[in-house]
């Protein structure tokens, strides 16, 4: 049955589109043609490891939702299929789906007139646990993720954080080797996003030696809990490996952060630079071989716009992924 | 489709199904306001069908009535027509809505992660809808036996019972129909509003099936309702039976058999289109 046991998760070939929106509604009118589809997951291979927590990275759009939802049978792929487990996606979802354990974005994935402990009782049945089996396991959850002051309240009087607990405990609650958590700590408090963060790290995939999938589009987060990265966009995977390898594939050694108000013209400096903006103020990232060398360049060539500050740093995944991707590169085009 | 499901998986398939019961009466007893509304509202909703009866035939009996169905109080054979017909309501409205009311909610995808096909949560409302329903028609049963004095047969009640849970095979086949339907139109409401009109149309709920044009009555006879709502006013009010009993019981099993794959089939074709399309979560 089980081919590959080292592998929990194999994806072979995974495409998914979809139709732009308002396009033959009720299935009828003109033929498709295949530049009104989108390819949301456009011919995705991935195989993870056994207790190996995997990171997807992608901007908003990439695709990364899109092929969680159809790992775990929400949506059917027009293309290839996926082994979880041993068990075969399109040929046996209900095996599948027993052993996954799955977060998909959202608020509103709970019963938010029905308390945190109802919720996850009514779960725990759809699971096939017993009421003593679903109590104990309950109690756990509600335990560890310091919710059990709160548990008999609706889960309309919870907080963001306090429901993507709930959220994540409902992912746990028949203790599947697979999860899938789709941006786990989207829109969290500071305080919540490190409690969540070091719970997937070290209860969940250290301790309890979990297979994840997690996907986000924090470089940081990526970087800080994964085993692997596969670096996502437009649908298909640009590159898949440790998040210290992936930094490596940028041959310089050093970057100069600038940040100034207003645009400067950086090209020609440094081996390359990458501009993003953020709330008016340009940062620009300047990758060259000896920060040091290029420094009065760079201050003579911001003119008009004012420098705020420099750093020296190191590439970031970020780099990494502007560098695979080609997205947001140089001073004049950038995109924001 | 998982045609013979393991042990195990037919356990859990139980407990999914009770467990949707339990949460959707949890739920809706959240709404006090609401829950009172849905109980009293059945009974209200009695009157205007008794009052109408009576203006017309001018008085309770009709003897035009006896001739054709061997009943002359007219209020009582309304009455009884009316109040069994509320099951329709529970499978057009009730499991119809279903997964529609999860779409709003926004948990649709996450009970369709868990490891049960999607019909349970269907049979879990038809289960939570029936008994809701069996306590709204103990009410009746009770209001219009103080108000107009509706006298039953307590001996028919067994076979009574036998025709309403044959009569049940068909309407949760309705409630898959429905509620498939409901995932992919938006205005899901109107395919239940349709369907549920039509059936009470050709049932012989306020007037007997011979007033009938003679197609609607082919059709009437075609609809599980029919031999239910007659069955059970011949054992509870002794109208005549047109069908013999057994014959009764057996169209009924087998207009339910037809129903149930119908739905079965249109449900898997939903499921199958909106997992390609990927309109799960929209509402
Ligand atoms: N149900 C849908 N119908 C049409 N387009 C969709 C649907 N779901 C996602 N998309 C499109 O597919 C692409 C990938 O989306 P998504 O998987 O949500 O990306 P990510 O999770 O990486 O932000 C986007 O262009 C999005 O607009
Ligand atoms: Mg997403």
């Amino acid at each position: 049955m089980d081919l590959a046991p080292e592998h929990a998760i194999i994806a072979k070939g995974v495409v998914k589109t979809f139709r732009k929106k308002g396009r033959r509604k009720y299935g009828i009118g003109p033929k498709i043609t295949p530049d009104e589809l989108i390819y949301a997951v456009n011919g995705v291979d991935l195989t993870v490891r056994r207790g190996e927590l995997f990171g997807l990275l992608g901007p908003n759009g990439a695709g990364k939702t899109t092929l969680v939802k159809c790992l775990s049978t929400l949506l059917l792929p027009n293309k290839g299929t996926a082994i979880i487990s041993g068990h075969d996606i399109i040929n046996d979802p209900i095996a599948a789906r027993e052993c996954i354990g799955i977060t998909t974005g959202g608020e509103r994935t709970l019963y938010w007139k029905l308390s945190g402990r109802d919720n996850l009782r009514y779960f725990a049945a759809l699971y096939g646990l017993s009421s003593e089996e679903a109590d104990r396991r309950i109690s756990y959850l509600m335990k560890i993720m310091g919710l059990e002051d709160r548990q008999y309240e609706r889960i309309e009087k919870y907080s963001t954080g306090m429901r993507q607990k709930v959220s994540i405990s409902r992912a746990l609650i028949h203790d599947p080797p697979v999860l899938l958590l789709d941006e786990p700590t989207l829109g969290l408090d500071p305080s919540f996003s490190r409690f969540i963060r070091s719970f997937i790290k070290k209860d969940l995939n250290q301790k309890q030696k979990k297979t994840i999938i997690l996907t986000t589009h924090y470089m940081d987060e990526a970087d800080q809990l994964c085993d692997r990265i596969a670096i996502m966009n437009e649908g298909k995977i640009v590159a898949v490996d440790t998040p210290e390898v992936l930094k490596r594939r940028i041959p310089q050694d050093e970057v100069l952060e600038v940040r100034c108000l207003g645009h400067a013209d950086f090209s020609g400096i440094g081996q390359r630079v990458y501009a993003d903006s953020v709330e008016g103020v340009t940062i620009y990232r300047i990758h060259a071989e000896n920060v040091e060398d290029i420094m009065s360049q760079v201050i003579q060539a911001a003119h008009s716009a004012k420098i705020l500050s420099m750093n020296v740093t190191k590439p970031t995944l970020e780099d990494v992924f502007i560098h695979l991707t080609g997205a947001r590169l140089t001073g004049e085009d950038n995109e924001q | 489709m998982d045609l013979f499901p393991s042990t195990s998986r037919i356990l859990r398939y139980l407990r999914g199904m009770n467990a949707e019961n339990v949460k959707e009466w949890k739920i809706e007893l959240t709404y006090r306001a609401d829950f009172i509304r849905g109980m009293l509202e059945p009974l209200i909703f009695v009157f205007p069908f008794v009052l109408f009866a009576m203006s017309l035939m001018g008085g309770r009996t009709s003897s035009v009535l006896e001739g054709l169905t061997g009943v002359s109080d007219g209020i009582t054979y309304t009455i009884i027509g009316y109040i069994f017909m509320g099951f329709l309501n529970t499978a057009v409205w009730g499991m119809g809505f279903a997964l529609r009311k999860e779409q709003w909610y926004g948990t649709l995808e996450s009970i369709f992660v868990a490891p049960v096909p999607r019909w349970v949560y269907v049979l879990g409302m038809a289960l939570h809808s029936t008994v809701h329903q069996g306590i709204i028609l103990f009410f009746q049963i009770l209001v219009v036996y103080v108000l107009f004095g509706v006298i039953l047969n307590v001996q028919g009640v067994l076979p009574v019972l036998v025709f309403i849970a044959l009569m049940l095979i068909s309407l949760v086949g309705l409630g898959l129909m429905v509620s498939g339907l409901a995932l992919i139109f938006k205005e899901g409401w109107i395919v239940s509003e349709v369907l549920y009109s039509l059936i009470t149309i050709v049932t012989p709920i306020a007037y007997p099936l011979a007033v009938l044009p003679p197609l609607l009555q082919k059709i009437s006879l075609t609809m599980p309702t029919t031999y239910a709502i007659t069955g059970i006013r011949h054992f509870l009010i002794d109208e005549n039976m047109g069908v013999g009993l057994l014959d009764s019981y057996s169209r009924l099993i087998i207009i339910g058999v037809c129903w149930i794959i119908t739905g079965l089939l249109i449900f898997q074709i939903v499921d199958r289109k909106v997992r390609r399309e990927g309109t799960l979560a929209e509402y």
